[in-house]
């Protein structure tokens, strides 16, 4: 693992949030022309009338291209609305609330002072009433830039140690971390539903054709479950899309980058890893179940329950293990 | 031909170059600047929070009238000090005065317990941290700057616009002996 500097890193990521960003309508577009074979299946009867199946590709073409505007244009809306409001809904998954400087000043001030010593614009802090320890950063431009904390990791760190999970959060934020997660979130979001709306479409508009299409018994359980296999298959694919595209977004790498940065703006490497011991000991926040969001935490929780989708993204875990973090920034 | 066209090229390349590297230079000590002036900030407030200090202690504390005399003719000394060894040393002077104040706090309890004064003293413990912090940030931009000054192609551009390494917010050796020293707490 190569170390580069801030500019590097801020750059590398800011060119992966484009790439996201590109990739999403070809990703969509593909999907939708996905969609359109599976419908578009035309039959003909050979001569001992027997059903034959085949793909009409200048009909799926035109199908395709008719919907395609549209489809663009409705994923283009969802994408603004969740651009500007990210913020907000990751407040209103996490149970976030704006702290103001009179209601807790040793917490504003450790960050004010972090900002400060290394001529940083002071991001909003908010606070999860949770008594358990755990503390993400979120944001994609300034407007929006957030570091939360709950009330657990506050009340049961030192300052010292405070100030160095503190300045790993800053360091994501710096990296412009949050922005590539916070896009491919998005994104990831919308295609899930997406993709859950096909597969419930393609169940259905099978179970209707049955009825009206075929006139051979035979022929009518083969090929419906050939297609609900294809089907299945292609869901699949998708699905690995995904955790590439969230593997793509998020490395740990970015932890180790940031461990390394909070630990250069405090110039105190153990205060990190003594807090570092105190939340491993009680990481999770109980009534989040989102994996997607669970990735922006400092040390990722391992009790959320999982759906379908979430084992396969924890085969390919986006946090390093908290011992090698913790071995890393005592050896000095 | 050929060769004419391939020497432009390279002409233009090395002048985008001389222009960027300059850009940087005046980036770098433009912000070294403004972290210098953000010190200067910090100190003010410290200065400004002073008056109020005084005021709540004097209400309680008789006794110590020496002690907030001492503070307050350091204050205008810092305000009215010119040069960096002036302020510097009128900070010192500042620095030792509020320790002193601290001190003699132990021995009044209504004063302890007064909420106006536990305030001003967690603002005073963070505008030190502040200052702590600006300081250490105008290390690194000065750091930054001198790096650009004094690395290879950069030196030539620097050299021929003037500019020149630059010095870290440093205590003169003169003065070190002096802050070394724990402050002294006189009255």
């Amino acid at each position: 693992m190569t170390y580069v500097g801030i500019q590097t890193q801020i750059a590398r990521n800011n060119w992966n949030s484009l790439v996201l960003l590109l990739m999403f309508p070809c990703i969509i577009l593909g999907m939708l022309w996905v969609f359109c074979c599976i419908f578009g299946v035309q039959s003909t009867y050979d001569t001992y009338g027997n059903e034959d199946f085949y793909l009409d590709y200048k009909i799926i073409n035109d199908t395709w291209l008719g919907w395609a505007p549209w489809v663009v244009i409705i994923v283009g809306i969802w994408l603004i609305i969740a651009y500007a409001f990210n913020a907000q809904m990751i407040q209103h998954a996490t149970g976030a609330k704006p702290l103001e400087r009179k209601e807790n000043p040793r917490v504003y001030n450790l960050v004010e002072n972090l900002c400060m010593s290394c001529g940083m614009p002071m991001p909003k802090v908010n606070i999860i009433e949770d008594p358990q320890l755990n503390a993400f950063a979120s944001g994609i431009n300034q407007k929006s830039y957030t570091v939360t904390l709950t009330r657990g990791i506050i009340d049961y760190l030192d300052d010292a140690e405070l100030e160095g999970v503190i300045a790993h959060e800053l360091t994501h934020i710096r990296n412009r971390d949050t922005r590539v997660l916070i896009v491919s979130i998005v994104f990831v979001g919308i295609l899930s539903t997406v993709l859950t709306v096909l597969t419930r479409g393609v169940l259905r508009a099978f179970l209707w054709s049955g009825g009206s299409r075929r006139s051979n018994s035979k022929g009518n359980g083969g090929v419906a479950i050939i297609v609900v296999i294809v089907a299945a298959i292609i869901c699949a694919a998708i699905a690995y899309f995904l955790t590439m595209l969230t593997r793509f977004a998020i490395s740990r790498k970015r932890e180790f980058m940031a461990d390394a940065g909070g630990a250069e703006l405090t110039r105190n490497p153990l205060g990190l890893a003594s807090a570092l011991r105190k939340i491993s000991a009680n990481p999770g926040l109980g009534h989040i179940q989102r994996e997607d969001i669970a990735q922006l935490y400092i040390i990722h929780p391992k009790q959320l329950t999982q759906s379908f989708f979430d084992k396969l993204q924890s085969l390919f875990s986006t946090h390093p293990s908290t011992e090698e973090r913790i071995r890393i920034l005592e050896q000095f | 031909m050929v060769i004419t066209i391939i020497v432009i090229v390279v002409v233009v390349v090395i002048i985008l170059a001389l222009i960027g590297i300059y850009n940087n230079l005046v980036k770098l000590r433009n912000n070294r600047e403004n972290a210098f002036a953000d010190i200067d900030v910090q100190l003010k407030q410290r200065y400004d929070l002073v008056p109020q200090l005084v005021a709540t202690v004097k209400g309680y504390a008789e006794h110590e009238k020496g002690l907030l005399e001492t503070i307050t003719a350091a204050r205008s000394a810092a305000m009215s000090a010119t040069s960096i060894d002036d302020k510097i040393k009128a900070d010192q002077q500042m620095t030792s005065a509020l320790a002193g104040l601290k001190v003699q706090v132990e021995a009044y309890p209504d004063l302890k317990a007064n909420q106006n004064f536990m305030q001003l003293q967690g603002e005073l413990a963070d505008i030190e941290n502040k200052l702590a912090a600006v300081r250490r940030f105008f290390n690194s931009a000065t750091r930054e700057l001198n790096n650009a000054v004094q690395t290879f192609p950069n030196n030539l551009v620097a050299g021929m616009f003037g500019f020149h390494k630059e010095a870290m917010y440093e205590i003169e050796a003169s003065q070190r002996a002096a802050v070394e020293k724990a402050p002294e707490i006189k009255f």
